[in-house]
């Protein structure tokens, strides 16, 4: 039996050697989310990472205990990563809406289209590499190719634009205004604060008395 | 933050498969980052680029994880509540930095349930230094504060690397990590001001893992065609002795001002202003990290034990219809 400075580990009669287990089966993978935090009041929503869950709602909690545990956050999106549609990625300093195809259709008849069609996309902007795609806004649109080609019409003027991001309004869990309160946990955990250990005047005292 | 502050098992006499990679998409990929940009996951990528990336990255998602242990062994035992609760919450980020590391490396192509299977299996490496035990809860508080130290020096360098996901893990990780160090400061300077029994403890826990601290960079690079061209592609950002002189200028007069002492009769900065020590035993080094250390079964039997006892949750949760898709950022 495996023996530890930690009664916890000794408790679990651990075998010493144990032959290797079998690699992970695909059973364990989950499919992936990716997630959009709000760091403050009316701030635009902001990508901050993956996380691994089996639905939208498991996916929400993971991305709150992994992502707003420690710095104030005002809200969270997730979206299955699936279903988000990436334009390719460009230089920094470029603007990748300026390699889109010309749109299939006129802007006008584009608009025209099947109003029962019509549904809304969000719009995720990568200014720098490096950096985290932020929300730019929504479009209405047909398909996601439509969106982004309404996209480019709505923010294309803004530079640089290394990558875009198209989802899908209906395809995001967004956190309830109704629901704001589970954000308000942080402030009173000041032992999680670098400036609540001020351990320069223990250091004097002692170097004084030295 | 407990990154593996070296890379272990860098092939230093593998060839580095260049002359398989086609030249102009080599050339565009090295111009991209001569000019200052990141590489983001859907860009062409040299295969050697990949695989040191994706081992670098693995082995720093499991130095978190196995990291978490030594201090986790002392959340119960922690004197006071405060510090229970601080170190509760520690372990918890350090937990977290796994999964955003995992996720930075999987966005390069391995799934993070191989590597979860790789760390259990023994066939990944992490920290060494998480194979020797934290008998009291002084060693726990020099993990806190120093091994959090080096490998502190070691992702503000990485954080400036070109890979575009793990610089966004790292920015996070490095944000919160400010707490983590001067918790640990502030713990370790506790009990060196404190009574003399605590301030023998504190000392004794300090003889104990300095060895392990010089060890912590690795060993002198080896300065390889793998290593320049590893640092013209920013994925290593410092060599392993340059890291090791940093944080000695950093934390050793730290440790002197409050009284303490180095185990290192030769321990000293030299006119140049640059650090001169023993040097560490490599061999027992090697010893440790391949498998024979205090604490390496302990250490992978807890890890697995976690799997198999979180197994039937993650089977419960499952939907079978469900695809895995790598993560895009």
């Amino acid at each position: 039996m495996l023996s530890s400075f930690d009664p916890r580990i000794s408790r679990l009669e651990l075998p010493e050697s144990a032959p290797p287990p079998s690699d992970k089966a695909a059973l364990d993978q989950f499919p992936t989310y990716e997630v959009f935090h709000q760091r403050k009041e009316n701030a635009a929503y902001v990508y901050v990472g993956p996380v691994h869950a089996p639905e939208a709602d498991v996916a929400f909690l993971f991305g709150k205990e992994q992502f707003s545990r420690r710095f104030p956050c005002t809200g969270m999106w997730v979206v299955l990563t699936s279903a988000i549609q990436v334009t390719e990625y460009g230089d920094d300093q470029q603007s990748v809406y300026d390699r889109l195809p010309l749109p299939l259709l006129p802007a006008d008849q584009l608009a025209a289209a099947d109003a029962a069609g019509m549904e809304s996309y969000d719009i995720f902007h990568l200014k720098k590499r490096g950096k985290a795609h932020a929300h730019v806004g929504q479009v209405s649109a047909t398909s996601p190719e439509a969106a982004l080609q309404a996209a480019k019409a709505a923010f294309g003027d803004q530079r640089p634009v290394v990558n875009v991001w198209v989802i899908r309004s209906a395809d995001l869990l967004r956190s309830d205004e109704a629901d704001r309160d589970m954000w308000t946990t942080t402030p009173d955990k000041k032992y999680r604060e670098a400036i609540s250990y001020k351990v320069q005047d223990r250091i004097d005292r002692f170097k004084q008395e030295g | 933050m407990y990154g593996s502050a070296s890379t272990h098992d860098i092939p230093t006499k593998a060839t580095t498969g260049l002359e398989n990679e086609d030249p102009i998409l080599l050339a565009e990929f090295e111009a991209r980052i001569a000019r200052g940009e990141k590489i983001e996951p859907t860009d062409w990528m040299p295969q050697l680029y990949r695989k040191q990336l994706t081992r670098m990255i693995e082995q720093h998602a499991h130095s978190e994880i196995i990291g978490s242990l030594p201090e986790g062994t002392w959340i119960t035992r922690a004197p006071g509540f405060r510090r229970k609760m601080a170190q509760m919450a520690k372990v918890q980020d350090e937990v977290g930095h796994a999964q955003l590391l995992y996720s930075a490396a999987e966005t390069l192509g391995k799934t993070r349930e191989q590597m979860l299977s790789d760390l259990v299996n023994g066939k990944s490496k992490y920290s060494n230094v998480f194979n020797y035990p934290t008998p009291t809860w002084a060693d726990s508080n020099v993990i806190s504060w120093l091994i959090d130290a080096g490998a502190i020096v070691n992702q503000m360098a990485n954080a400036k690397g070109s890979y575009g996901p793990y610089c966004r893990a790292l920015d996070r990780i490095c944000a919160e990590e400010a707490f983590h160090l001067k918790y640990g400061h502030d713990a370790v300077v506790h009990m060196a001001t404190g009574t003399p029994i605590q301030r023998k403890m504190m000392q004794e826990a300090l003889n104990r893992w300095w060895p392990a601290i010089m060890t912590f960079f690795g060993p002198s690079d080896k300065m390889s065609t793998h290593t320049e061209i590893l640092m013209r592609w920013k994925v290593k950002m410092a060599t392993n002795d340059a890291c090791r002189q940093q944080f000695l200028d950093m934390y050793v007069p730290k440790i002197w001002e409050i009284g303490l002492t180095l185990p290192d009769a030769n321990l000293r900065k030299n006119e140049d202003g640059v650090w001169e020590f023993s040097e560490p035993d490599w061999e027992d080094f090697k010893r440790v990290i391949n498998g024979d250390g205090p604490c390496n079964a302990e250490r992978i039997a807890v890890r697995r034990a976690a799997e198999e006892n979180g197994a039937w949750v993650r089977r419960a949760m499952q939907q079978p219809q469900a695809k895995y898709v790598r993560p895009l950022a």
